[in-house]
């Protein structure tokens, strides 16, 4: 099978998503990995580029990050050279002429199975097919952005107070999310001690984001982000259904929480009954220290 | 300015989705349906649009089964001045943008907002295949869409902030989130939407296929439960959080 890996960079460096893409498709036979430059994402440009490429490629199967942009970029992609297309699976396999998927669907309610005849443009979720040891980086051909394509102006980047320092939410090995259990904006420095304290990125619930404590980016859940890390850390969360969808396939799940029948204790694999304001500070110097021994 | 919101219905968000008997789908008899979350998220964008602005003209469609009505007749209650049912029972994802670009073609309405992604399927791919079909322009993921010279200017959500877009009119955008919550239906929007007629038509009536790419499910599960695990509770505060560090590194080996 022959696959045509879009990259993706955050900063100079590849995404981890790009690697473990080209990773898979080392699997797969052929390879070849691609990466559009231009300043920033924009459809038209981007697809214009891809789509040239795909034509006098013909790859069977093209990969994407369901990253923000990857999904975009493939769903795009997809109606213009009018092929199959599946977005945000976990899971890929040959079969035949065709790929057999694992899809979530119903905001991870049900994980459906489902087979996607070739050519395809497949986007994958970061972190669903994690790196077999060291991560090889792939050779990476630039092709430009199509600028003649564009249709849109930049206006600005209207930067969010929080900034970007930390990794990206949906990559993130480690995500610490607080709840409503916080009691406010004012008291999120104990999920931020905690995430830097892990090495992680800092994720919240819809509650906390509808009350404007913390920016939509950060929400976790069925109408924010599904997250699949290795750790995952509630505080303060009771645990709505619809925060279960976005969090439920993490490795490892810790919850805090006061409330001793509070429904993420029924998905958590650690479970502390107490009082965040307590506990956290406490837990963010015991990680301190068993990462220093 | 018309703005149109292609919507799709789909299972309440509360709904407990189980696996039928077959194995390949899920038991939709007795469940309640809804408006798709992003849907409704880009209706309300529209509404407030129409708050500011009160000649827009909020319009929406869609393409489904006859049950889809009610969720059409949800998003007149919420305020939408018109709603269009194109019935087909399945249809490929690109037949579906087929249809819609046929309704916007037909409808010329200024800005069409789709949520981004419906909560059956979590595909995506409607809106920009939309956007391609008729060869507009489009930004994905806004939270807010404001008027200006020459068109609007679309804030498209990122890690770290907003992009700011200018796009020529007209336009698409796929709606992550609105200003406000979704409003919920009035009385009074209730017994007008009553009255308002839905003219329906069928895919075939179009002359679109329903086919197109799109894949076979093989099978469905629901995902694997997790049990309850461990719950600390030997020692104060900082002993507990000394077990679970430990554990941590330790036994889960996460740290």
């Amino acid at each position: 099978m022959k696959t045509l890996v879009v990259a993706e960079r955050k900063g100079t460096e590849l995404r981890r998503v790009t690697l473990e893409l080209a990773a898979k498709a080392r699997e797969l036979g052929d390879v070849a990995v691609v990466e559009i430059a231009g300043e920033r994402y924009t459809p038209l440009p981007f697809v214009s580029a891809l789509a040239k490429k795909v034509e006098s490629e013909k790859p069977d199967l093209v990969l994407l990050g369901a990253t923000l942009n990857g999904r975009d970029l493939g769903a795009r992609l997809a109606a213009r050279v009018g092929r199959a297309y599946a977005a945000d699976v976990t899971g890929l396999r040959p079969a035949g002429n065709a790929l057999e998927l694992d899809k979530p669907m119903y905001a991870g309610k049900v994980r459906a199975k489902v087979r996607l005849d070739l050519p395809a443009v497949v986007s994958v979720r970061p972190g669903a097919m994690p790196l077999q040891g060291g991560a090889e980086t792939p050779q990476v051909e630039k092709i430009e952005a199509d600028g003649s394509a564009e249709k849109l102006t930049f206006v600005k980047l209207a930067a969010t107070a929080t900034g970007t320092k930390r990794v990206s939410l949906s990559e993130a090995r480690v995500v610490v999310s607080g709840g409503r259990g916080l009691k406010g904006p004012e008291n999120w420095h104990l999920v931020e001690e905690l995430a830097d304290a892990l090495g992680g990125a800092v994720g919240a619930s819809r509650a906390v984001t509808d009350a404007g404590w913390r920016p939509n980016e950060e929400q976790v859940g069925q109408t924010g982000k599904t997250v699949t890390p290795d750790l995952y850390v509630a505080l303060g969360i009771s645990g709505a259904i619809q925060h279960l969808a976005g969090m439920t396939s993490s490795k490892v799940i810790v919850a805090v929480n006061k409330d001793p029948d509070a429904d993420i204790f029924k998905i958590a694999d650690y479970g502390i009954v107490a009082d965040v304001f307590e506990f956290v500070p406490a837990f963010t110097e015991a990680v301190k220290k068993a990462r220093a021994s | 300015m018309k703005i149109l919101v292609p919507l799709k219905q789909v299972p309440d968000s509360t709904v407990r989705v189980k696996v039928a008997a077959d194995g390949k789908s899920i038991v939709t008899e007795g469940i309640t349906w809804s408006i798709s979350p992003y849907d409704e998220y880009a209706i309300e964008m529209a509404l407030e649009r129409k708050d500011a602005d009160p000649t827009t003209i909020v319009a929406v469609v869609t393409v489904g089964p006859a049950r889809s009505r009610d969720a059409l007749r949800q998003a007149l209650a919420m305020g939408c001045d018109e709603a269009s049912l194109i019935t087909v029972d399945t249809a490929a994802p690109l037949a579906v943008a087929r249809a819609l670009a046929r309704v916007v073609e037909e409808a010329k309405p200024d800005l069409v907002l789709c949520g981004k992604q419906a909560s059956d399927d979590d595909q995506g791919f409607v809106g920009p295949a939309l956007a391609e079909l008729l060869g507009w322009p489009h930004v994905a993921t806004i939270t807010k869409v404001i008027t200006v010279d020459g068109g609007v200017e679309l804030w498209r959500e990122i890690e770290g902030g907003h992009e700011v877009w200018k796009a020529p009119l007209p336009a698409l955008a796929t709606v992550h989130k609105s200003d406000k919550e979704p409003r919920y239906p009035s009385l009074p929007g209730i017994m007008k939407a009553k009255k308002k007629e839905i003219p329906e038509r069928a895919l075939s009536a179009l002359g679109i296929e329903p086919s197109g790419p799109t894949w076979t499910v093989l099978s469905m599960e629901p995902p694997p439960v997790r049990g309850g695990g461990k719950i600390l509770k030997d020692g104060d505060a900082k002993q507990i959080a000394e077990q679970l560090a430990t554990a941590l590194r330790d036994e889960a080996k996460v740290l």
